[in-house]
């Protein structure tokens, strides 16, 4: 680095420019000479240097590159800023968002763009644009793990094929896959004929927006994965589905052709149309009445909702109306309940249902309570001598000064 | 007693508002610029009114814990509820209930982060290139150094040096982020020169600039000869985002500064158009100017503003009302007479003893609202969801058929579990055996499981209940808050309800705004809050305010409720200080 740099140095007043940038002296003196013949508007820059201190000049140096180099650009920037178009505007604006470091993605579809230039207010707006920032970096994060797992799987290959020649016995083809399908499917045949039905409500389609509804339905498609990896599965049914409906879209948008040959029944029809009303048992967290034993006669009815926008009693009120016996799951009498609703997720549910189904046991199935949501399990025997406690407490206790009632209290 | 409180309070809102303090600890260096650039002017504003140092505020939280102390001590000695309790809707009251009952400790301050020590004057290259082989952080030295010198309103010189060592590494440019933060520091320390430095380097770089861009160079430029130019950035804005109500703020006030007035208004009325709600202080800073004004289509102007407060139910803060009092005070001829008063309990303004406007609605408001509840709140699209059309029926012919207007209508499970060591049944009577002595048409609402047999809720006293009172007991899975609303809008305007619940969640099923007041300000007219703190004593209740708090004129007379500085009030709580305005005739 050159001397003439430090700030206090007192002659350095009219270097500065040159100086400055000594090694690419070449580009910058253009720049100056461009600087100081152009017809950029007169910039305080004489004033300045009447009034501060000589060290100041050097400070303001990078001024002046920013200005000038701007010169190129400006030509051909200047057409286009002319013709006002908001897509390409929000565009712009976006990517200057980018170089503050907002959380915006990079690459931005036409697409997105206009749901973005939809979108009513600016909250709505960052949100969705963290949105695709999020989804942009994960992607990304994808893209670079799979690149590397390939030259890892090309470098196995080329060791691999040096020693692996010799002929082998085997038992069995490597078909396991195949396998398994063929074999979970048999299962889920004999689950249509004989297994305990399992309702899903695809009543809630109007209830949700479209960010919730695909939410649903991944948790729909995970519940069933795992509905089908069971020993004894239930038969799904997926009730008041109807086929011009948003849910009926995005499933078959998901499974694709597969979806005609999934082993569930999916019906426009309602849940009260095909079962008698009595055995019908709706799960909703907002129930008075608590599960306490899995009923294999029973047929349990999941409402298929996700509800991000506070709607409570959306379940019950359905319940309610159709006059059906509801029931939640006994959360508080087995884990100490910490944060979080107590709405579970689609396939949690069906995985709780499915372990105490074959065990019979809630500390096995509450296992699939998300860890985040229980600090742990409580004894039994504590919560049922809370519940004593609470029953004693107002016998043996009458805070109440014997003189301060109007009210006889010594009938009993 | 009072004393003590009213000290105490002002107290700890200094404390909180304090800038320095209050904000530091938290702070992550990268969000710290983006969150904050919105305040810069507020705080300079702050500061040039009081200012408080760290010792100072040691010794104000010595002296706020000793206040708590002698409070404690005060209630402790004479157990008695003091009448002048705040009102439920008092501005401050809940701040005040949740001191009485402390529950959570003051948020402990996270040690600020020791980091590199922050040069507090210009460095040259090499310095700067030593202090980023110190820096350990994650994440780009520039960035993060640029985010404490901003963060720390360090001397501009020091950001300049910095840019400039920025600028020499790479090529003379300098990033925009870096350039914001920058433009940032010029505005804190209103650099007007180095702001038009940095607008002209925007606006030939950048064709487009973001949000917090445009309002640090349209706060910047206001200040300067070259104002104008900031109302073509909002302009621009406008044409991507629709810019904020500080933006119009800044904008206006610029126009003020410049004696344009016309400008000024048509940027109002463009902000009322894009329903942002002004900020106080763009309406204040219309009234600072009026007073050199002696224009009657300005007044009228100012005159429209007060009725836009009363309309949203706006309070203007304490300046603002001096400004108002200012401005009154200097129209010639009309001889205005302000004085800062509070009402009286029956209604009356203590500086001029007029009557203020009542807190009963207007009978259209009244069927308006009651229509509004029975549709929003109680059906609300499904009825099953709080109750069901069984219920809603047998509610109906209850209140429609059955009963003779009632007097007072008893939240049951509200009142009954008022003291958690007592039993419910037994304090559910003796409220109502009270009430019923003053020969009161009674209605109790509750559920139906008051009903059974329970060591809290015993059979006898409840029938003794239903011996003095209507009942009426919805089913379990039913709310019964509703039901409480609608009997006692039904039963007319002298009825009033029995609740400590303050109903917000009903409140805000609501569909708008205009609604909500309506329901808050029948609310404060018709609720009756018990404020006994020990069972069995004989019950008092909340008075019941007899006015209605908002701008209200006669003509020639003002009453303008204020905000004070040092109050903290919440939204469902009203002021109670007031300007009153009056002519000398």
């Amino acid at each position: 680095m050159n001397v003439s740099f430090t700030f206090l140095r007192p002659f350095a007043r009219f270097l500065v420019p040159f100086t400055l940038q000594r090694k690419t002296n070449g580009v910058y003196s253009t720049i100056l000479q461009r600087y100081m013949s152009s017809k950029i508007p007169p910039v305080p820059c004489p004033n300045k240097e009447s009034t501060s201190p000589p060290e100041q000049l050097e400070l303001d140096g990078w001024k002046i590159t920013m200005k000038s180099s701007v010169q190129e650009e400006g030509a051909s920037t200047a057409s286009d800023s002319k013709d006002e178009d908001p897509v390409a505007a929000t565009r712009e604006l976006i990517e200057m968002w980018r170089l503050l470091g907002r959380e915006v993605p990079e690459h931005i579809s036409e697409e997105d763009l206009k749901t973005i230039m939809e979108s009513p207010s600016k909250s709505s707006k960052r949100k969705y644009l963290k949105y695709l920032y999020i989804k942009e970096k994960m992607k990304k994060a994808r893209q670079i793990k799979k690149e590397m797992k390939a030259a890892a799987k090309e470098e196995a290959k080329t060791d691999r094929t040096t020693e692996e020649n010799k002929q082998r016995d085997f038992l069995f083809l490597r078909l396991w896959d195949r396998n398994i399908d063929s074999a979970m499917g048999w299962k889920g045949a004999q689950a249509m004929q004989f297994g305990q039905p399992l309702v899903f409500d695809m009543v809630y389609e109007n209830y949700m927006k479209p960010k919730e509804l695909q939410n649903a339905v991944c948790q729909l498609l995970e519940s069933e994965g795992c509905n089908r990896r069971n020993v004894d599965p239930f038969h799904i049914y997926l009730c008041n589905l109807k086929t011009d409906g948003d849910y009926y879209r995005e499933l078959v948008k998901r499974y694709r052709e597969r979806w005609d040959k999934l082993l569930l029944t999916a019906t426009e029809k309602s849940h009260v149309d095909l079962f008698p009303k009595e055995d019908i048992i709706y799960l909703t967290a907002d129930s008075p009445n608590v599960m306490t034993t899995f009923k294999h006669d029973k047929i349990y009815i999941i409402g298929s909702f996700v509800d991000k926008s506070m709607q409570p009693g959306a379940s019950l009120a359905n319940a309610k109306r159709l006059k059906l016996a509801t029931e939640c799951l006994p959360l508080d009498k087995y884990l100490q309940w910490e944060t979080g609703t107590k709405n579970l997720t689609l396939d949690q549910m069906m995985r709780i249902l499915l372990c105490v189904k074959n065990t019979g046991s809630w500390e096995e199935a509450l296992k699939f309570v998300p860890r985040r949501k229980h600090t742990g399990y409580l004894e039994i025997s504590q919560y049922s001598q809370e519940f004593l406690n609470q029953l004693k407490k107002p016998k043996t206790f009458n805070p109440f000064p014997k003189g301060s009632l109007n009210v006889c209290t010594k009938k009993r | 007693m009072t004393f003590c409180l009213s000290g105490f309070r002002s107290f700890s809102k200094l404390w909180k508002n304090n800038p320095y303090l209050g904000l530091v600890p938290g702070y992550s260096p990268h969000s710290l610029f983006l969150v904050d650039s919105y305040g810069i002017w507020n705080r300079q504003r702050w500061f040039s009114l009081k200012t408080v140092s760290p010792q100072n505020t040691k010794a104000l939280n010595l002296l706020k814990a000793k206040t708590r102390y002698h409070r404690k001590g005060d209630e402790g000695s004479n157990k008695q509820v003091s009448s002048d309790s705040p009102h439920l809707f008092a501005a401050g009251a809940a701040r005040k209930r949740a001191e009485m009952n402390p529950q959570s400790k003051e948020p402990v301050s996270s040690p600020v982060r020791d980091t590199i020590q922050l040069p507090t004057r210009p460095l040259n290259s090499e310095e700067w290139d030593k202090l980023k082989e110190d820096f350990k952080g994650k994440g780009n030295f520039e960035n993060w150094i640029s985010s404490q010198i901003t963060y720390s309103r360090s001397s501009i010189d020091v950001a300049k040096s910095l840019l400039a060592w920025v600028a020499a590494k790479n090529n003379g440019i300098v990033s925009y982020d870096l350039l914001v933060k920058y433009l940032y520091l010029c505005v804190f320390h209103k650099q007007k020169s180095e702001i038009i430095d940095v607008y002209e380097i925007m606006k030939v770089r950048y064709k487009i600039l973001e949000p917090a861009g445009y309002s640090l160079l349209i706060r910047g430029l206001i200040h300067t000869d070259r104002w104008r130019e900031a109302l073509l950035l909002l302009e621009d804005f406008e044409k991507v985002m629709i810019p904020s109500k500080r933006n119009y703020d800044d904008c206006i006030q610029g126009a003020l500064l410049h004696q344009d007035v016309n400008t000024a208004w048509n940027l109002y009325q463009k902000l009322l158009g894009h329903d942002l709600i002004p900020m106080l202080e763009t309406l204040e800073a219309f009234f600072d100017f009026g007073k050199d004004i002696k224009d009657h289509q300005y007044a009228n102007k100012l005159l429209d503003i007060l009725l836009y407060l009363r309309n949203n139910q706006l309070y203007p803060g304490e300046s603002f009302a001096h400004s108002i009092k200012a401005w009154f005070e200097s129209v010639p001829g009309e001889q205005w007479k302000g004085q800062f008063t509070t009402i009286r309990k029956s209604g009356r303004c203590s500086g001029c003893g007029k009557t203020m406007e009542s807190i009963y609605l207007s009978p259209e408001e009244y069927e308006f609202l009651k229509e509004n509840i029975m549709r929003n709140v109680i059906d609300g699209g499904d009825q099953y969801k709080k109750t069901t059309p069984e219920e809603l029926k047998r509610f109906q012919n209850f209140v429609n058929n059955d009963c003779p207007p009632f007097d007072i209508v008893i939240d049951g499970l509200n009142v009954a579990k008022m003291f958690p060591k007592a039993r419910e049944s037994q304090v559910l009577l003796n409220v109502v055996s009270q009430l019923a002595k003053q020969n009161l048409r009674l209605l109790v609402l509750g559920r139906k499981h008051m009903l059974n047999q329970h060591p809290r809720w015993r059979k006898d006293e409840m029938e003794k209940v239903q011996k003095q009172a209507s009942c009426f007991f919805a089913d379990d899975i039913s709310e019964d808050d509703p039901y409480l609303l609608y009997a006692t809008l039904h039963s007319g305007n002298h009825c009033k309800f029995i609740t400590k619940d303050l109903m917000r969640d009903h409140k805000a099923c609501l569909p708008d705004a205009k609604t909500q007041r309506l329901f808050f300000k029948w609310q404060q007219g018709h609720q009756l809050a018990i404020i006994n703190r020990f069972p069995g004593s004989k019950i008092s209740f909340q008075h019941i305010l007899s006015y209605d708090t908002v701008v209200q004129t006669t003509g020639d007379s003002w009453h303008i409720p204020y905000d004070e500085d040092l109050v903290e009030r919440y939204s469902y709580e009203v002021p109670n200080k007031w300007l009153c305005l009056h002519r000398k005739t």
